[in-house]
């Protein structure tokens, strides 16, 4: 009996998801169809109050400031994790984790409405700009994914046999160049599948970066001037798209969708091929 | 005799806890001198503490001296990288680099700087004396991680032979392994013991029967015994000594 | 006993909360996140004079606000904006002006535009404040988002079929536009007249202030109609709010909080 009801649980998850699917899929594919798919992804203008609906400039968005966050918070992660398993005193290990799981708490709105009043203002001043812009959603989304990053990469790391680095130095190695030269390659894959889980989140945030983006249509041509990803395009626009617009931020969801997936079955395959 | 290896009053402790408490021991030039004693009698630390790999544990702490060649090997001119260039070790788990075999075993020479020809060169003779070459001369791009666990292990005393140590320390270096390819390593062990030092923590006792020349008993952080082969397992003197070599506990 | 005492307390519970719903039935009034505030201050004093009659004020915006009243879902529905020929037959009245003002930082050295200037601002065809008398530097041009009454009052008033550029920051409402103009000296944006306060200035017009003296008799000509909106003439509860609203206690409320009186019929 007890089988049968876990059975009905897990498969209510399971509908929920094909529903949210299916639901996505036939909201925002006949508009696919309607405008044409490369007028769609490969479009430049984005005003559904003219018809145009091109969001090319989103995509280009959302790329810019996920590759941003990736490069500043992945070698930040990445020595930090370091640091953790191979420097820190125990003590101060304790307390680095439970700081770190921390950041992981803290709601993505918050996190928002921080870098608006400080970030913002610190890229308005020193490096010019309107301040809200692609390097100020990058550096919110890089503190967002060090969680990420730094608990894969730390597992990964102390997964590997402690004969590997007492190994390397044996040969006359000192301790950050066996770090270098055999930690961080035997740890290659967990890492990989770290940044790509990192990546991931970064793509689909969206609150966190509505606020500092300043959600321009244009195509960026700086990472100092404002722009809008495909998920803080839907953010902005929910609230009054009706008809044509609104099959077209379903049809961006399906992008959105397909992206997210496509990085989650990269992240499978790099961990299982271990 | 010539010592190549002088312990005197040798204590160690990691933080609060002592692990080794005072050992005096000589380990004679050449031929294999084997460490006996059942878990946790701190022969692993002390095998570590001969190269100073010991010193990459944090809050490992020691008295006493460790002589290599009538130097103590934990003054400060030390150089404690050529140190473990000329005392190797070989471990109780296969842990080859991740890389190919031929890299494994050039990795210690390409630190050195050596010239290519003269990398190739120590590579193969390496290999050759580890009994490894027939295996894998063929495959030498091949990652280390493909080959079985007892040509790992003969790999890593390859990697280790490719630095022209002058010790060379093994500890548990069979365990997991199977009856042939134990007989392989000990065999090389038997070959190389005329010109390395080689001081071996055994797993069990019959391999010590089998190879050493010498042998010490500790248990428990403390020295019991130590004599050469015939003498220590035919007519040891003390009680606990004879009870662990029959196997009256382990 | 002891088991029908917590039945009798149930059902009174049911009856009086039955009660209360037929008193309290709330006006709903949706619309336009513009009006919504100057609503939601004419519904708080509206509360001291009329204690039972519950008004609930929502945003949604001008569009969502008036198909909430075709669809019957509200009672009222605010809008910022003329309504459209579709949207005619419904029952509106302008009961008060908004000035569409102009704002820039305090510190700007520019002081006025004309409106082709202010076009030629918003559509990046001027880009540097130098070319205005200013300082060199960029113009960091701020608009509303596309659904926004107070962005189609400025693209109708001032647009004149340009388009605002696509580079210009969109923020999705008013106090965010004001916030961003006080902290980013090359900024400019539009607001509501009524919400300009220390923190920005606004801007003149062809040498005409953007004050209330000036929205009423015409000479400043950015300000947008406020409409309440009903669905058939107003009745019940609806209207007595409405006129509240037109009454001159409610007029006076609302030149208070910054609005111009409107050409009520």
């Amino acid at each position: 009996m007890s089988k049968y009801v876990f059975f009905i649980l897990a498969l209510s998850s399971i509908s929920a998801l094909a529903l949210i699917t299916i639901f996505i899929i036939s909201r925002g594919a006949p508009i696919i169809g309607e405008v044409g798919f490369f007028d769609f992804v490969f479009g430049m203008t984005w005003a559904p109050g003219r018809g145009e609906y091109g969001i090319f400039p989103m995509i280009v968005g959302s790329v810019t400031v996920t590759l941003g966050a990736a490069a500043l918070g992945v070698p930040i992660g990445i020595c930090c994790s370091i640091f953790m398993t191979e420097f820190a005193p125990a003590a101060l290990r304790n307390f680095f984790r439970p700081a770190i799981q921390l950041l992981a708490g803290i709601p993505s709105v918050v996190y928002g409405f921080w870098g608006l009043i400080f970030i913002v203002p610190l890229i308005r001043e020193y490096l010019g700009g309107p301040g809200l812009s692609i390097l100020a959603g990058a550096v919110i989304l890089a503190i967002m994914i060090l969680p990420t990053v730094i608990s894969i990469t730390e597992v990964s790391i102390l997964a590997l046999p402690p004969e590997y680095k007492a190994g390397a130095m044996a040969l006359g190695l000192n301790h950050w160049q066996a770090i270098k030269t055999v930690l961080l390659p035997a740890a290659k894959s967990g890492i990989v599948a770290a940044v790509i889980l990192g990546i991931g989140r970064a793509i689909g945030e969206t609150m966190a970066v509505i606020m500092v983006l300043g959600n321009a249509v244009a195509l960026p041509q700086s990472i100092l001037d404002p722009v809008r990803t495909l998920t803080t395009n839907i953010g902005i626009e929910m609230g009054y798209a009706s008809g044509t617009q609104s099959q077209a931020l379903f049809a961006t969801g399906i992008v959105l969708f397909a992206v997210i997936m496509l990085l989650n079955a990269a992240a499978q395959f790099i961990t299982r091929k271990k | 005799m010539d010592y190549k290896i002088k312990i005197e009053a040798f204590k160690f402790f990691y933080g609060r806890e002592q692990v080794i408490n005072g050992i005096d021991l000589n380990i004679p030039k050449n031929g294999i001198f084997s460490l006996l004693g059942p878990a946790k009698s701190g022969i692993t630390t002390m095998l570590r503490a001969v190269n100073r790999l010991s010193d990459i544990v944090p809050g490992a702490r020691m008295e006493g001296s460790i002589l290599l060649d009538g130097k103590n090997i934990n003054d400060a001119d030390v150089n404690v990288a050529e140190l473990r260039r000329r005392v190797g070790i070989v471990f109780d788990v296969p842990a080859p680099l991740p890389m190919s075999v031929y890299e494994n075993v050039a990795f210690g020479p390409k630190l050195l700087k050596k010239g290519k020809a003269e990398i190739r060169a120590l590579v193969e003779e390496s290999l050759q004396t580890a009994a490894l070459w027939d295996d894998v001369k063929d495959r030498l791009n091949t990652p280390a991680q493909s080959l079985s666990g007892g040509q790992q292990q003969r790999l890593c005393i390859a990697r280790v032979l490719a630095l022209k140590p002058e010790v060379i320390l093994l500890d548990r270096p069979c365990s997991g392994l199977d009856p042939i390819s134990t007989a392989k390593i000990e065999e090389s062990l038997i070959q190389l013991k005329e010109l390395y030092t080689i001081v071996i923590a055994p797993h069990n006792v019959q391999q010590a029967v089998r190879i050493s020349d010498r042998a010490a008993f500790m248990l428990s952080g403390d020295l019991i015994e130590e004599g050469a082969n015939t003498e220590i397992f035919s007519n040891p003197v003390h009680k606990r000594t004879s009870d662990y070599i029959t196997g009256r506990f382990g | 006993m002891k088991k029908i005492l917590p039945l009798i307390f149930t059902a009174l519970a049911v009856i009086f909360a039955g009660c209360a719903k037929e008193h309290h039935e709330a006006v709903i009034v949706a619309g336009s996140t513009s009006v919504q505030p100057y609503a939601e201050v004419l519904a708080e004093a509206f509360a001291h004079i009329r204690p039972d009659i519950l008004v609930d004020i929502q945003g949604g915006g001008s569009s969502a606000g008036i198909m909430a009243v075709d669809t019957s879902v509200a009672d009222i529905g605010m809008s910022s904006r003329l309504l459209k020929d579709s949207e005619k037959w419904m029952w509106h009245v302008e009961f008060a002006r908004d000035g569409l003002a102009i704002i820039l930082h305090p510190d700007n050295p520019v002081e006025n535009f004309t409106i082709e200037q202010l076009r030629g601002i918003y559509a990046a065809e001027i880009t540097n404040w130098k070319d205005l008398g200013g300082k060199d530097a960029r113009i960091h041009v701020i608009t509303r988002e596309e659904g926004s009454g107070t962005r189609a009052a400025f693209e109708e008033l001032v647009m004149d079929g340009k388009f605002i550029t696509p580079r210009a920051i969109v923020q999705a409402s008013n106090g965010a536009v004001r916030q961003l103009v006080s902290n980013d000296k090359n900024s400019i944006g539009f607001i509501s007249l009524g919400l300009v306060d220390r923190t920005v200035k606004a801007a003149s017009l062809g040498g005409v202030a953007a004050s209330r003296e000036n929205i009423t008799d015409e000479s400043y000509s950015l300000y947008r109609p406020f409409l309440f909106i009903t669905n058939g003439a107003p009745e019940g509860d609806a209207k007595i709010f409405i006129d509240f609203a037109l009454s001159p206690e409610g007029q006076r409320i609302l030149s208070l909080e910054g609005l111009v009186e409107g050409m009520n019929p």
